[in-house]
């Protein structure tokens, strides 16, 4: 029987989320003030030490973009940190499962990264549909002003730092961090070309750090404990622990902390308790929409960013979706085109066009299976096609799935034998 | 710059340092497909079309968004390149309406056709444009938009924001719904002014041109004549497409300075007017006040006994003429040589009296030259620009583009004028001085700059007659004006004032660029002393990208002072009254020097004037209209009425050829070879694309005719080449040019000889002074004598709109400009409005003891209370019946822009 | 608060128009951005209509067509399509009567659809106004409504 290893959401359902004397006294704000008193140069060190990965998608060393980002260009005026809280991956609710139960570990993950590139000036771009974080972290900023631990000379270490909240108003893509940077700036939500990569030219044409939710929150723990602590702790290739959100037909669908490596078989049936109604396991779609499509071959897969990369899958935001033996794997298909269709910003060509073609095709293939003109190859040529000409990853997103599905449920797509 | 080596399919390619790739690679013969790439425009990366494959690194990448570095090694086309580039075609093409007029050039369909994909048999994707239910925009006076045909690329955004600077244009919605809009998805109501550079950089047929889309068939145009524009001082390169003999499209020539393809609504739409059917096509003589028609004979008999006779009469001082800023060099040449020989005097002159007049006599005395110190890539260099009197954005509208352009790479920029102007909302600060107080703010500003010891005392020793002692005077002068006096006198807040004198000062380098607002005033030569004297303790000139730089109204306003139309210079601007000087003209013109008279002829109002005294007796007028143009028209117009012949050749039955006796069918800049000489001392080509309509000719026949007739021979030339081959001879600064070396790009004078590459910026090592030196000349600032009065309370000023030109012969004969203005109005702030009991719409008498006029009223917080402001181009309210013919005592320029007046309703606005 | 005292709460910068947009909307008794709306903003921040006009369009959550007192968004999202949403759609359709994006007749509901809401451990779901209504069953809906009309009389 595994359990949560809960060193992140630590707090949660312990302390009132609303209150900052809680987080106190739980330990809070002591990581900072640990920071603070560190040079930035120190703290980049741990973080790379720590071997901490970016918990939004990508896997990047979050250690690398830190030191990117303090070493880009003069020490300008305008040098910023932004927190993107827009998540938008569906089945995925990490980043609210944190910042609803503990919204003050985020803003001291922010002091520590803001303060390691000696930015004054930090961003949350916010979800617009999480009304509940929105008013949990303005009240968490509020109360940090009060108690000092945001402004000006914090912890009397001449350091200062705003944070201000921004909302989104319904877009996927500015999930995107160029993209993200747009919206921030007051424009529709189109990617920027890369390079240059935020690092260097990122909002306001200033060197921009751009974290996710949950890779800012796991900044304290690394701070407090350092990053042979932190390091120890999962596999070796992805260190620490991740917050998985699970959801479709599990008995207890939610968000779960595990340590990298249990399997996925633990978490689905051990800590989701398994597939309600005496059904059957079908499928897992992980990571999200443009995540991997898994069956029950692969449950004993360890969860790591390079583990499930070995079989055709991808980690992600740490997304799974559970679809038991009744569920249609064509329905679900079509569902995550369609979503990526409402989502493409109509800027490059292949997404704009691409994601017609497939979602179209995916009708098509729907209505008159084996009659269709359409076959799971052929939407894998125009995904494969858009993923390797794409401007941004919404484009090269749907081959993944597809492709997973080719590896998976080929059989779902040839009604001949049936 | 640096080179670096890249290779590209295996050849070796010498690129500069920091190039493009895709444009590296197209400029080497490597046409890889591309369509949201404009060479004008930062790279979108949209389309993806220019995908190549860079060695060691990984996947396809866009070559659009590559910069070039030293070894890079790239392969532009193999197999797979290709197929990607058909899939993305096959792709644009599904989402694409096919059907075409055939009236613009298409881009997507070239690439279809190369891609084989042309024949919808050979595309693999259903067509789905049909299902995506577009709209077109049909609003704009302009242009229509039409999604079907758009391939998204962002070129028309791009257009529209980084080469005019507008920024009008944006996407709606997103994904596969995603279309252009202006405004509100409806483009008469956006803010969209009518440019056109959209249409010219989209590569598809979304965006087109309405005027005469009827009739335009690419297949049919027989010619594309590259020329330049007929309106403002810009010099605008236009590519004039020809179809059955007439010009059906205007083009901006992109890659060659000025303007680098961009235009205006005037350039691109405004040339209608050459054919439109109220052109002169025959001689008119006034007979029983009616116009009959006469043969050409006729008309140069008469001119040429009339003109005879009135020189046999009244004596040589009895005749004068007007000659044009519209005509060309050639024509404006002979025309002087015609007065000086025939004659044999110096009356001649033209509208450069009524506009920058005086800002040349200021500059010739300060600095010795009365041109334009920098070029118009300078707007954007700068890091300052101060703008003042000058409403740039409509009157320079190419220039402004520049300047808006500087703006986003962080050029500061201070806007001066009583009048909001569009520019302010580009504007660091906006100084708001009450009208004709500039030399108090000015001085102020100094005062400013010297208390806090902001001048470049190395540039004054050095450059500046007298160094640091010729300060002594000027702080005297300036000595009263403490920023809290300036704010008594001017309105201009004290800190505003300080801060703008700061940024001036301490800019690296500073460009004045200023216009009517500093000219036009009875004090206008001591304005432009002003800023000349601020300019020079700062040390804003003398270097690149700093100077002061009036731009000129008129397409050749610069040309044709340049090349002698003025009562006190020969071509070149050398001064009549020398005798040394004569005999070298007398020479070249194989004239007797004493057959030219040395004694300095009258200027344009005081020609008016000499012929309201019985002076003047007989008139020749080319291409000008001073009944519309000139301060105190009912004066004017007596004036004429006393003259015993007025002859007026133009290409219009304008107001000035109403009252003339004679009137001579002449020709428009698109029935004619020459040059224009631009706000930046730019020879440009000017060429002909059609035929002279009816019996019109061209005015340097006219010119020659009339002499020969009265006996005289002011020369044989076989062509305008040969005349300005003379121009060269007689005008140093021109001494280097030929049509030859002008005929891709103008050059800019000074270009002394035939290797000289032109003269980017003037005065880096020595003002154009004796002795190399510029003057200090202090001003003090005096009350306006015209002050707002119990009987006539407000203030009137004048001023220009983009949508008119000049006296809007020209332009208001085009529809398109027409439908964004075509009628007079007077513009009044809400506050006054309140208090007078005005309503916006109203129409209103507007009058003084000089003249009174009828227009409609509009509430405007343009304008500061008491003051009003009037556009002057319409003729059915002539705004220049109520101002002044107090001159300048200077440049004897006329103060347009300041008039004591009173404004009655008349009637309530319809409703 | 009204439109005036709205904008005056943020610095005059284009970086703040998706707040104001924002803002505005959350302002307005019928949840909508108005053409007047968009020229004010415009004319504060100094920038384009089309600017304005394009964000708007952009964003999802954001309406130029005045709504209903309730905003009913029904997530369309992999999970909840999977586990029931298009029934509550279609039901929520079926007592309405309208279609997604129209308005009833009586301008108390709005019906949309939206993409995930990041509650899917409780799918299907939807969120009205700021409220969230999870695991719904097909009869939920027809309760939820008469609720929520039961609440205005």
């Amino acid at each position: 029987m595994i359990s949560e290893k809960r060193i992140i959401l630590k707090n949660a359902g312990r302390i009132n989320p609303g209150k900052i004397e809680d987080y106190i006294a739980a330990g809070g704000y002591r990581s900072a003030g640990i920071a603070l008193e560190k040079d930035e140069t120190e703290i980049i060190d741990i973080v790379i030490r720590s071997r901490l990965r970016g918990r939004g998608g990508a896997g990047f060393t979050t250690g690398l973009k830190m030191k990117y980002t303090n070493q880009s260009g003069i020490i300008s005026p305008g040098r910023y940190l932004i927190c993107n809280a827009d998540e938008g991956e569906p089945g995925t609710f990490k980043d609210r499962a944190i910042m609803e139960n503990d919204p003050h570990l985020l803003i001291e993950g922010m002091i520590i990264a803001a303060y390691s590139i000696k930015a004054s000036k930090a961003y949350i771009y916010l979800r617009g549909e999480y009304f509940r974080s929105n008013e949990l972290l303005s009240g968490a900023i509020r109360q940090a002003k009060e108690h000092e631990f945001l402004g000006r000379n914090i912890f009397g270490t001449g350091y200062s730092l705003d944070i201000e909240i921004k909302t989104g108003a319904g877009s996927y893509l500015c999930g995107e961090e160029l993209t993200l940077i747009e919206s921030l700036e007051g424009k529709r939500g189109y990617p920027r070309i890369k390079p240059p990569f935020p690092t260097e030219k990122g909002l306001f044409g200033d060197p921009t750090l751009v974290y996710n939710v949950e890779t800012l929150s796991n900044l304290p723990l690394i701070i407090e404990h350092g990053a042979e602590y932190f390091s120890s702790i999962g596999t070796a290739d992805s260190a620490g622990t991740k917050i998985i959100t699970i959801s479709g037909d599990v008995i207890n669908p939610g968000y779960f902390e595990v340590e990298m490596g249990v399997t996925l078989r633990d978490i689905i049936f051990e800590l989701a308790g398994g597939i309600p109604d005496g059904r059957n396991f079908k499928a897992a779609l992980l990571g999200g929409a443009s995540g991997t499509f898994i069956d029950s071959t692969a449950l004993g897969t360890p969860l790591g960013y390079d583990s499930l990369k070995s079989i055709g899958a991808v980690l992600g935001s740490g997304a799974i979706m559970v679809m038991n033996d009744q569920r249609d794997i064509l329905k679900m298909t079509h569902s995550i085109l369609k979503f990526f269709g409402h989502e493409s910003c109509g800027k490059c060509v292949p997404c704009r066009i691409g994601n017609s073609v497939l979602t179209d095709g995916m009708e098509d293939i729907i209505k008159r299976r084996d009659k269709s003109r359409y076959n799971l190859d052929l939407l894998i040529y125009e995904a494969d096609y858009m993923s390797k000409t794409s401007l941004c990853p919404l484009g090269q997103s749907p081959v993944l799935p597809l492709k997973s599905l080719k590896r998976y449920f080929e059989k779902e797509f040839r009604f001949d034998i049936k | 710059m640096n080179y670096v080596s890249i290779s590209i399919d295996g050849k070796n390619i010498l690129a500069w340092e920091g190039g493009n790739l895709l444009q590296v690679a197209r400029e080497n013969g490597f046409d890889i497909p591309g369509l949201c790439y404009h060479k004008k425009l930062t790279p979108t990366g949209a389309c993806r079309l220019c995908v190549i494959k860079i060695k060691g690194q990984n996947g396809l990448v866009m070559s659009c968004t590559v910069t070039v570095k030293e070894g890079m090694e790239i392969t532009a086309f193999d197999d797979e390149l290709e197929e990607t580039r058909r899939h993305t075609l096959d792709y644009l093409l599904a989402e694409h309406n096919d059907e075409s007029d055939g009236t613009y050039k298409d881009e997507l369909w070239d690439l279809a056709i190369r891609y084989n994909l042309d024949k919808r048999e050979n595309r693999k994707y259903p067509n789905i444009c049909r299902n995506l239910d577009y709209k077109k925009d049909i609003s704009s006076q302009v242009l229509e938009y039409d999604a079907s045909k758009c391939i998204k690329c962002f070129r028309c955004i791009k257009a529209c924001e980084e080469v005019q600077g507008k920024n009008v244009l944006s996407f709606s919605e997103r994904g596969i719904y995603s279309h252009i809009i202006a405004g509100f998805d409806k483009w008469i109501e956006s803010e969209c002014d009518g440019c056109g550079e959209c249409v010219q950089l989209c590569p598809t047929g979304a965006l087109v041109e309405k005027p005469h889309r009827e009739e335009i068939k690419l297949y049919k145009i027989e010619k594309k004549i590259i020329t330049t524009c007929p309106y403002c001082g810009v010099g605008c390169q236009l590519e004039l497409l020809v179809q059955n003999g007439r010009i059906l499209r205007s083009n901006g020539v992109e890659g060659i300075l000025p303007n680098d393809g961009r235009l205006c609504v005037k350039g691109r739409f405004g040339f209608d007017f050459v054919h439109d059917k109220e052109r002169l096509t025959k001689p008119l003589l006034k007979r029983n006040g009616t116009f009959t028609e006469i043969t050409w004979d006729e008309a140069l008999s008469l001119v040429a006994s009339k003109f005879l006779m009135i020189r046999e009469k009244y004596g040589n001082e009895s005749l004068a003429g007007y000659t044009s800023a519209k005509c060309t060099n050639e024509e404006n040449y002979l025309f002087q040589k015609f007065v000086r020989i025939v004659f044999a005097n110096n009356n001649i002159d033209y509208c450069t009296r009524l506009c920058h007049a005086s800002t040349v006599t200021a500059m010739l005395r300060s600095i010795g030259d009365g041109a334009g110190s920098n070029s118009i890539e300078d707007f954007e260099l700068t890091d300052c620009l101060f703008v003042t009197g000058n409403n740039i954005i409509e009157t320079h509208p190419v220039t402004a583009t520049y300047i808006k352009s500087g703006k986003r790479k962080g050029q500061k920029l201070i806007v001066c004028d009583p009048k909001w102007t569009p520019l302010v909302r580009y504007a660091d600060i906006w100084l708001q001085p009450r009208l004709g107080t500039d030399v108090a703010l000015l001085n102020g500003m100094i005062k400013v700059i010297l208390d806090e010891n902001l001048t470049d005392e190395k540039f004054i020793k050095e450059r500046v007659y007298g160094g640091t002692d010729s300060l002594e005077e000027l702080k005297i002068a300036v000595q009263e004006y403490t920023p809290g006096q300036v704010e008594r006198i001017t309105n201009v807040p004290q800190d505003l004032l300080t801060e703008a004198a700061r940024i001036y000062a301490c800019a690296k380098t500073a460009i004045i660029a200023t216009g009517m607002g500093m000219s036009q005033q009875v004090v206008g030569t001591n304005n432009v002393f002003a800023l000349i004297n601020m300019m020079l303790i700062t040390g804003q000139i003398g270097k690149m990208h700093a100077g002061l730089c009036p731009p000129r109204g008129q397409n050749n306003v610069q040309g044709a002072t340049d090349v002698g139309c003025s009562p006190i210079y020969y071509p070149g601007y050398i001064p009549i009254i020398d005798d040394e000087n004569r005999k070298r003209i007398a020479a070249l013109w194989k004239v007797r020097p004493e057959n030219l008279s040395g004694k300095p002829g009258l200027s344009t109002v005081e020609i008016v004037n000499a012929a309201y005294d019985g002076k003047i007796k007989g008139m020749y007028i080319m291409g000008e209209n001073p009944m519309v143009t000139d301060p105190d028209l009912n004066h004017t117009e007596k004036a004429f009425h006393k003259l015993e012949f007025l002859v007026v050749q133009d290409i219009f039955m304008t107001e000035t050829a109403r009252i003339a006796d004679l009137v001579l069918p002449a020709s428009s800049f698109a029935e004619k070879n020459g040059t224009f000489v631009n706000s930046d001392r730019r020879v440009l080509r000017v060429r002909k694309a059609v035929d002279l309509p009816g019996e019109a000719r061209e005015d340097r026949q006219i010119i020659a005719d009339i002499a020969e007739k009265m006996g005289y021979d002011i020369g044989n030339y076989n062509s305008e080449s040969e005349i300005f081959d003379e121009i060269a001879k007689a005008a140093h600064i021109m001494a280097g040019i030929s049509y030859e070396r002008i005929d891709h790009q103008g050059i800019q004078w000074p270009c002394p000889d035939k290797d000289h590459p032109g003269t980017g910026t003037l005065f880096l090592e020595r003002f154009n002074t004796s002795d190399g030196k510029a003057r200090i000349n202090p001003v003090r600032f005096v009350e306006q004598t015209e002050k707002p009065t119990e009987r006539f309370p407000f203030i009137l000023n004048t001023g220009r709109i983009l949508f008119q030109y000049h006296s809007s012969t020209m332009s208001g004969k085009n529809r398109t400009l027409n439908q964004f203005a075509n009628k007079s109005y007077i513009l009044m702030n809400s506050s006054d409005m309140k208090k007078f009991g005005f309503s916006n719409g109203d129409t209103v008498k507007v009058w003084n003891e000089r003249g009174e006029l009828i227009t409609t009223l509009r509430e405007s917080e343009e304008v500061a209370q008491g003051e009003l402001f009037m556009p002057w181009h319409f003729s059915e309210s002539h705004v220049n019946n109520l101002t002044r013919n107090d001159l300048d005592p200077y440049s004897k320029i006329a103060p347009f822009k300041l008039s004591a007046c009173k404004i009655e309703k008349i009637q309530t606005r319809e409703s | 608060m009204n439109r005036t005292e709205i904008l005056n709460r943020f610095r005059p910068g284009r970086e703040n128009l998706l707040m104001i947009l924002n803002e505005l909307q959350n302002n307005s008794p019928e949840h909508f951005i108005s053409d007047e709306d968009m020229r004010e903003v415009a004319h504060y921040l100094n920038i384009p209509l089309s600017s304005v006009f394009g964000v708007v369009t952009y964003y999802s959550m954001l309406s130029r067509i005045p709504r209903g007192k309730y905003i009913i968004r029904v997530c369309r999202s992999p999970v909840c399509e999977m586990t029931g949403s298009e029934g509550i759609l279609e039901e929520l359709q079926r007592i309405l009567n309208i279609r997604p994006g129209e308005t009833t007749a009586d301008k108390l509901f709005t019906l949309e659809t939206t993409e995930c809401l990041g509650r899917c451990n409780e799918s299907p779901g939807m969120i009205i106004n700021e409220e969230f209504y999870g695991k719904l069953g097909s009869d939920d809906p027809g309760k939820i409504i008469d609720h929520l009309k039961s609440g205005i009389r």
